[in-house]
């Protein structure tokens, strides 16, 4: 597939100070493993007798790709194509307590209509009468990517422009379910010290994160997705050679890379695939996950922050305390992600 | 010039058959599927009639080759079971000589096994042998259960569009063909009923007590049904490399989205006339050239009334045979769309067009009628295949007869 993708709008719901696009903001820092959204003020984005029914979810995610249309300059866009590991948790968790409490009988169907994955796809396309192309992609760390797979497809076949976004919450029920399985430390600690803390499961996360992707660079073009590669369950060596395969695809060499953003999240049970990025000691590599916590869809995070980093050339070093050398150009961005040693991507984001 | 996408292997399980034979036999017999559940412990069990697969999970576990192995929900039991029918028949013994894509669809995952357990999954009190369940909560469990079984290698993912969902796995499948990232996906998708999907539209008051009536007047509801269906799609280099059998062109595909209502298609159908019109045109056909639109026809009240204002619109005086296969399969959601291209590429296959079971009356908004008869030796070359769902997602199929 030959053909360019570039990044013209951007907004993000995220548990820092993201919605703006200000990269002066400080750093949020919440105690305990779980990170929650920094949510806006929804009343400029969604009427008011529509928030009453909306969940948590299809709020942040309906006004972050409002938010992104806005920031592109694009009302209408030609494709909506989303990414979610668990699409609204509140509504899934709310319908199935009304089952049990009200033993099947007059529930109110609201609940189950937005538990529906595809839901916040269909919002923004009634808000928007966006009456073209629609899908939703569930499969953990690989969500958000095929929904990029998808719109970089779309962008190839001739479609002008794409809205692609990911959107997933945490709640406090969820939290503890998937602690039972051991994706959570033990130990409460603060974002801020993460890394330090080096020991099986990560902290949690969410976020509600779109872009506007565009064939073609303008002036307001925020960086270029270069390259895309998803491996799912790789083995150390699989993973060893398809890192270089992937950049020599891309006509570049590990020494072109000028930052890497990991995926990198102190989780003891995983850390040895980010061994694969010890041949980039040349850059920096900065682990982002202090910021979002972990999801499925945290990959649109990562990708908000090079395309955020690569137009304004700068990297927030409030954000970034581990940084201690800024690189001396920033063209090359690689993101290199997994989820709990699942779903492996590498995402290459270029300055225009 | 982008290659043809073929069609060389299909499997399927549903309610009227563990196989495609079998569902073929129950299509021409015309044996329903519907009946009360034996599975779902719900106060609507003997209420709401739905189409259940005729086995306990236990029993699918042993058809699929992993019995007493742990983890795998109902629903990635019945997926692996057509999956497995579906690389057989395509004549694959194994993946490992080309690198082979899954796009799976799935619209609430393993909650078949998961709501029986949940409050004990959610309560810090209860310990216990459910905690493996938890990672099967979503929709890519499944999905990755049996791709691990089969060996698949290629792009893996899920796509959840609630009732459209398989019908755009089918067509993102083709694209990636097309675009030329992989020659081989295996594409369409699983569902078992559930408490949480048959409360869901029943409390939205779509479901008929009675067996569903698509395109009737006195129609009530749908019933839902669960399954599995696969289709293995490949290049046309890749089956000309390998000398693979055709069964089918996909030849057409379109997703389109009506803006109209979280749940609802607008009365005169913009939103399915679109995605037929579209399909038909990627493929160089014109309204003449279809001999058989397989709706989606899931008899709500307003699904059959925009469908068939669309069929109106776009084929004029001369709609082509059309049927719903729901009243045999119910409807199986996620899975629906890779069941009913199945039956599509059979109607081309043996030349049969299957019955609209249960319709007496005209429905009073239309001028049509679908087909009651089951027509054998009746020369169909393209089909058209609709999946219709929530967040106004409708996607149209078209799939073609292999002329070389």
């Amino acid at each position: 597939m030959k053909g360019k993708c570039y990044i013209q709008g951007m907004a993000a719901i995220t548990p820092q100070h993201t919605f703006e696009g200000d990269l002066s903001q400080p750093l949020v820092v919440t105690h305990g493993n779980m990170l929650s959204c920094v949510e806006p003020d929804y009343r400029s984005f969604i009427a008011p007798n529509s928030l009453r029914r909306m969940t948590r979810v299809l709020k942040m995610g309906l006004a972050a790709s409002l938010k992104c249309l806005q920031d592109s300059g694009i009302a209408v866009p030609g494709a909506i194509v989303t990414g979610t590991g668990k699409g609204s948790l509140q509504d899934t968790e709310r319908f199935i307590k009304e089952i049990r409490d009200y033993e099947e009988k007059a529930l109110n169907p609201t609940p189950f209509i937005q538990s529906t994955y595809n839901a916040v796809n269909g919002l923004i396309a009634l808000q928007q009468k966006c009456t073209q192309y629609n899908n939703t992609f569930v499969h953990r760390g690989f969500s958000f990517e095929h929904a990029l797979l998808d719109s970089m497809l779309l962008l190839h076949e001739g479609t002008p422009d794409v809205l692609a976004g990911a959107f997933d919450e945490i709640t406090p029920e969820h939290f503890f379910i998937k602690g039972r399985i051991g994706h959570w430390k033990k130990e409460v600690i603060s974002n801020d010290a993460l890394y330090e803390h080096v020991s099986p499961g990560t902290i949690s996360g969410e976020g509600a994160i779109f872009f506007l992707l565009a064939p073609t660079a303008t002036a307001q073009s925020y960086a270029q997705i270069g390259g895309l590669e998803m491996l799912y369950k790789p083995s150390p060596g699989k993973l060893k050679t398809a890192l270089p395969q992937f950049l020599q695809k891309n006509g570049l060499q590990v020494t072109d890379i000028d930052l890497v953003l990991t995926g990198a999240n102190a989780d003891s049970n995983h850390a040895h695939y980010y061994e694969v990025l010890n041949d980039l000691t040349h850059c920096p590599q900065l682990p982002f996950k202090h910021l979002s916590g972990d999801y499925e869809t945290a990959g649109a995070f990562a990708l908000w922050l090079a395309g955020q980093m690569l137009k304004q050339q700068q990297i927030p070093s409030q954000w970034f305390p581990m940084l201690q050398q800024p690189p001396a150009r920033l063209r090359n961005v690689l993101i290199y992600n997994h989820f709990f040693g699942e779903q492996h991507t590498f995402m290459l984001v270029q300055a225009v | 010039m982008a290659e043809r996408v073929f069609i060389t292997g299909l499997g399927m399980i549903t309610a009227i058959g563990d196989n495609v034979a079998d569902n073929l036999r129950s299509l021409r017999a015309q044996k329903s599927g519907l009946d009360f559940t034996r599975q779902l412990d719900t106060i609507y069990k003997a209420v709401l009639p739905v189409a259940e697969v005729k086995h306990t999970t236990p029993a699918l576990s042993e058809m699929a080759g992993v019995a007493g192995k742990e983890g795998y929900t109902r629903t990635a039991l019945l997926g692996l079971i057509a999956m497995q029918e579906a690389l057989q028949h395509a004549g694959l013994d194994s993946l490992e000589d080309e690198s082979t894509g899954f796009i799976n669809a799935s619209t609430v995952g393993g909650m078949c096994d998961t709501e029986n357990v949940y409050f004990d999954i959610a309560d810090p009190e209860k310990t216990g042998d459910f905690v493996k369940y938890i990672d099967t909560l979503d929709c890519a469990d499944c999905t990755q259960q049996i791709a691990e079984v089969v060996g698949i290698n290629g792009p893996m993912t899920t796509i959840s569009t609630a009732c459209s969902s398989s019908a755009n796995a089918l067509m993102y499948g083709a694209r990636l063909i097309k675009a030329g990232l992989v020659r081989r996906v295996i594409c369409g998708g699983t569902e078992a009923l559930t408490r949480f999907t048959l409360n869901g539209f029943n409390s939205l008051k779509n479901i008929d007590k009675r067996p569903c009536r698509p395109f009737d007047n006195d129609r009530n509801g749908l019933n839902l049904g669960e399954g599995a269906a696969y289709l293995v799609l490949e290049s046309e280099s890749l089956v000309k490399e390998r000398n693979a059998t055709v069964l089918a062109v996909l030849d057409g595909y379109a997703n389109t989205n009506e803006a109209f209502h979280p749940t609802a298609p607008s009365p005169d159908g913009d939103g399915a006339y679109a995605a037929m019109k579209t399909a038909m045109e990627m493929g160089g056909c014109t309204p003449a050239d279809i001999q058989y639109v397989n709706v989606h026809g899931t008899a709500t009240l307003s699904n059959d009334v925009a469908e068939g204002m669309a069929l109106q619109r776009l084929f004029g005086e001369n709609v082509p045979k059309f049927s719903s296969t729901k009243p045999f399969t119910g409807h199986a959601l996620a899975a629906a769309g890779g069941i009913e291209a199945i039956y599509a590429v059979l109607a081309i296959s043996h030349q049969i067009i299957f019955p609209n079971l249960h319709f007496k009356d005209k429905m009073q908004e239309l001028n049509i009628t679908p087909e009651t008869q089951l027509l054998e030796q009746y020369p169909v070359r393209h089909v058209l295949s609709n999946s219709f769902g929530f967040g106004g997602n409708n996607a149209s199929l078209l799939i073609s007869k292999y002329e070389g």
